[in-house]
């Protein structure tokens, strides 16, 4: 019950900080919940299933651009777009869990980098499709109606971080209740020992494929807020960049553990805002924060954190 | 008839840095089980050590590769103590991540030394012996100096690993633990040698083809990218921790490459490798060459 | 805990309601004009030429003075060629700095992003390097809110094709070009009008850039034996073509694509890229006289030729500034206005003699590019 207090106190300051705060700042905070999105579905299949990926940018990618290609093509809106990019992206989740059935650790991780590179590709020169390296505008995403009558204009930046803030609610929500379901706890039972599981009759097929499909649902959730949000899509901000970002946000804050992910976004999101003109070194210092993480706490400063507290 | 010779040399010669970079991937996966994310950077830094050596501290070509060789040797030792050493008590998978980690950080850390602009080593051929007597016509077949040397010293060096792993105590070392650790380490094999050795190789080799490439391309803080994907492509159509397999399946590579340039399509070129890939990881994942034996 | 740290958000959520009217600007304090362009990444090498332009431009318009009798303060923003990044860098240069006009930025695609936001905010921004037909055909005609002040990718393509046809007499050409939507779109504008004047398309070849190893394909080109060869793509890569090329025997006319018209190109190609042809839209020896005097005052201050790229930051900051001190005060929509129509006697530095800043509906200035040809290793017009 208390989890369930502090998050509705959170969102409910989150909810009220755009009267306070700039446009500026407000979209920055709409990015930082983009990350947190992406941060929390790396976390269901790497932290808790155990299987890697490299290709969070691709389905992050992927949801952006079904959204960009639906706009163009069907004209639809944003209601259609989110169920529409979850499944897309969730479907292209379920191609590349497929290889994570036979392959362990490494071989997968080198298929995700290689999904990840291939799905650049497609997206920055199948230009007659995606528009290419210059991507595809999108119109602001008009307002919000409901039998006839205007709830939120989504124009203005304001009620689209609105809406993205509920979004962030809505897909933690899911996560949360999914790794405390017994689906949850059969991706733990995989990641922490795959030949126990199988032998005690978990079925380890559908265990690692429905953490594949929700990680890259959720990412590509991002993907199509993300889209509406910059009113179009470019490849150059769905690059192996973002996975490497999303992998060092997870394993900063904690794999594994629910909150770990979302203070790692919230940290290292903000973080290229804070430090100014040393804003170029930001990869640099993810690369180095990863190396370190790993090698000193492996389990992540939220997980040493609650290590303490139970010693 | 006369182009298709000359196609394949081009691939022998492509397929020639593809090999050197993939042995030293895939000896440090098979003796160390480390997949080493961070190898395509090796080259790089390889790349740029050459054009310091030559256009920078002004050394002639032979103290150049020394230069660059004992830059390897630096880099090897330190990507062993991050890499290596501190993961012992650690899962098996915590060295990806760090690879990876590692790879992005000595890219940004290239870029913010180096500059993005490519830059390219300027080796003049006419002042190196023996190298500026060799004939550059072969018949239909015409190989510049600069992309002679690739070939000629792929084939050198790795005679000299095949000679040092199989007549040195070092190299019975080396093979030892790539068959059983821990058999190894009871007879005597010095890990942390081993490992510190292994190491070193894989950098030297990965460097070396980064100098000599850097005198026919460029050498830029992500060009390693690319490099890195096309060795693992190399050592999974190899078997992963399989050398000879590696040799061969880069060269099978270059000159695929070559020919899919030439007579389908330039632009697919790069995708022929990924489909390779793919399939054999689908149907064959113990490589083109390996044995069917489980490894995880 | 949770009641200190709800007391602690409730204090840092004041303090930014209280910021702006701090930092509100006082008449006489400096005004601040807004720029953004990659400043890391791979385009900074592009991105800081055109900054050094651009500076050059608060740096002349200082020393005259400032505007509107205040001193003028450069802020800029690194977009990392990345559309998110731009957009927040546009609302935080608007909102923070209060910038009445923008000047950026180099990549299309973050130009377009951005310039949606900021037109909304009624601030209009002139081109940081972006020469994409698509990012001035997204304007509303008539009412644009991104002005490029030279012509798009397009008419460079057009003038190409009529000089490799016209000027240079080869009418066997081949195509090279990456997969970028750059290179595509001018690879497909060539082909059409060398078709069109009389020439003939010998073979069409694509790369991914970044590719290294061009040997077999052009191995396969010099057996169609083509008279001249068009390359459209980044700088690095095409250096890479014309470098193997030469070694793979192939002695024809090359002629690149506008982002090739670089210093480092030449350094590159080396030997290789005598003779080579690129079309310019900017060169040091001009005969436009407004733009060689810049030349003169640019070398001088900064001991180096002035190129393309700087000379087009150089354009975009004077045409932003110029518009301001017509209008009279920092209001977006009358600079804007100011743009759209009454900048048509302003002479810019780039283009041929008498070139000045007539905007076309769509936010486009059209003057005919230069071919500039390499000869001992320095671009030149007169050739």
């Amino acid at each position: 019950m208390r989890v369930y207090l502090i998050a509705l106190l959170a969102f409910a300051g989150l909810a009220v900080a755009p009267f306070g705060i700039g446009g500026y700042e407000t979209n920055v905070l709409m990015m930082v919940l983009f990350f947190v999105i992406l941060a929390v579905g790396l976390d269901l299949v790497t932290g808790y299933c155990g299987q890697f990926s490299f290709a969070t940018g691709a389905f992050y990618g992927i949801g952006a651009y079904t959204a960009a290609i639906m706009t163009r093509d069907f004209n639809t809106t944003i209601w259609v777009h989110l169920p529409a990019g979850a499944i897309v992206a969730g479907l292209f989740g379920l191609l590349l869990g497929i290889p994570a059935l036979r392959l362990k650790g490494h071989f997968l991780a080198i298929v995700t980098i290689a999904f990840q590179t291939i799905v650049y590709l497609v997206i920055s020169q199948w230009t007659s499709f995606t528009g290419g390296q210059v991507g595809l505008p999108m119109p602001n995403a008009g307002p919000v109606t409901v039998f006839g009558v205007t709830l939120f204009e989504f124009g203005s930046l304001r009620s689209y971080y609105w809406l993205t803030l509920a979004m962030t609610a809505l897909t933690l929500l899911i996560s949360w209740r999914l790794v405390n379901s017994r689906l949850g706890r059969e991706w733990v039972a995989i990641r922490d020992d795959e030949t126990l599981a199988s032998a005690v009759g978990l079925d380890t097929t559908r265990g690692k494929l429905t953490a594949f499909v929700a990680y890259a649902a959720l990412a590509g959730v991002a993907g199509v807020l993300t889209a509406h949000s910059l009113r179009g899509v470019t490849p150059d901000d769905y690059t192996i960049w973002i996975s490497a970002t999303v992998v060092a946000m997870m394993v900063v804050g904690g794999r594994g553990t629910f909150i770990g992910p979302i203070l790692g976004a919230v940290f290292l999101a903000i973080l290229p805002e804070l430090l100014g003109k040393f804003a170029e070194y930001k990869m640099l210092i993810y690369g180095v924060l990863l190396v370190l993480v790993v090698t000193l706490m492996p389990e992540g400063v939220v997980g040493r954190l609650r290590a303490r507290a139970a010693r | 008839m006369d182009l298709f010779l000359q196609y394949m040399a081009n691939g022998v010669v492509i397929g020639s840095t593809y090999v050197l970079v993939a042995v030293g991937l895939t000896l440090i996966f098979g003796i160390l089980g480390v997949v080493n994310f961070a190898h395509g950077e090796f080259y790089m830094i390889g790349g740029y050590a050459g054009i310091v050596a030559i256009t920078v501290l002004k050394l002639p070509v032979l103290p150049a590769i020394a230069f660059v060789l004992l830059v390897a040797a630096v880099v090897g030792i330190a990507a062993e103590a991050i890499l290596h050493k501190p993961m012992k008590n650690h899962d098996a998978t915590s060295s990806i991540i760090s690879s990876f980690g590692l790879a992005v950080a000595l890219q940004n850390a290239a870029l913010v030394v180096m500059g993005p602009q490519p830059q390219r080593l300027n080796l003049d051929v006419s002042k190196i012996p023996v190298l500026s007597s060799l004939p550059t016509d072969f018949g239909p077949v015409f190989l510049p100096q600069q992309r002679l040397l690739i070939p000629i010293a792929t084939v050198l060096l790795i005679a000299i690993l095949y000679v040092v792993l199989r007549y040195t105590w070092t190299g019975r070392g080396l093979r030892a633990m790539a068959q059983h650790a821990t058999v190894a380490r009871l007879c005597g094999v010095r890990v942390e040698r081993v490992a510190i050795v292994t190491f070193i190789t894989g950098a030297a080799l990965a460097g070396t083809a980064g100098m000599l490439m850097s005198s026919v391309f460029f050498v830029y803080p992500i060009v390693g990218n690319m490099i890195a994907l096309k060795a693992f492509t190399v050592v999974i159509l190899g078997g992963m921790g399989n050398v000879a397999g590696a040799a061969v399946a880069g060269l099978l590579l270059g000159i695929t490459e070559s020919l899919t340039s030439a007579y389908i399509s330039n632009a697919m070129r790069d995708v022929v490798g990924f489909v390779f890939v793919i399939l054999v990881l689908l149907f064959r994942p113990q490589g083109l060459f390996g044995k069917a034996v489980e490894r995880s | 805990m949770t009641q200190f740290s709800r007391r602690h958000m409730l204090a840092v959520m004041g303090a930014s309601v209280a910021a702006p009217s701090v930092l509100r600007a006082q008449s006489s304090d400096p005004i601040r004009l807004g720029g953004m362009l990659p400043l890391s990444g791979p385009a900074s090498i592009e991105g800081r030429q055109i900054l050094s332009g651009v500076q050059f431009a608060i740096e002349e318009a200082n020393a005259k003075g400032g505007v509107l009798g205040r001193r003028i303060e450069l802020v800029m923003e690194d977009d990392e060629s990345n559309s998110t990044k731009g957009v927040t860098a546009v609302r935080r240069l608007i909102e923070r700095e209060k910038s009445p006009f923008i000047v950026g930025t180099y990549a299309s695609a973050v130009a377009i992003a951005a310039s949606k936001i900021a037109a909304e905010y009624k601030v209009a921004m002139l081109s940081g390097g972006s020469t994409a037909a698509g990012a001035t055909d997204q304007n509303t005609p008539g009412d644009p809110w991104f002005f490029r002040s030279w012509p798009d990718s397009n008419a460079q393509g057009d003038d190409t094709a009529r000089a490799i046809v016209e000027k240079f007499k080869k009418t066997r050409v081949a195509i090279i070009h990456d997969n970028t939507n750059y290179g595509v779109t001018l690879a497909a504008q060539v082909t059409r009008v060398v078709s069109g004047v009389g020439g003939t398309i010998l073979s069409t070849d694509s790369y991914n850039a970044g590719e290294q190893d061009f040997s077999s394909m052009l191995t396969k080109l010099r057996s169609l034996r083509p008279e001249a060869v068009y390359i459209g793509g980044w700088a690095g890569d095409g250096a890479n073509i014309v470098r193997q090329a030469v070694e793979a025997g192939i002695r024809t006319q090359f002629v690149g694509s506008g982002s090739m018209n670089s210093d480092d190109f030449i350094r590159l190609a080396g030997p290789a890229s005598e003779g080579f042809a690129v079309a310019s839209l900017y060169e040091p020896s001009t005969p436009n006289p407004v733009g060689k005097a810049f030349g003169e005052r640019f070398r001088a201050r900064h001991n180096l030729d002035a190129n393309t790229l700087s000379a087009l930051g150089f354009e975009s900051m004077t045409i932003g500034i110029e518009a301001l001190r017509r209008v009279g005060k920092p209001d977006g929509l009358e600079i804007q206005k100011m743009l759209k129509g009454g900048m048509k006697d302003f002479q810019l530095v780039q283009g041929p003699a008498g070139t000045t800043a007539a905007f076309n509906a769509k936010g486009s200035v059209d003057f005919p590019n230069f071919i500039a040809v390499v000869k001992d290793g320095k671009r030149r017009l007169d050739v």
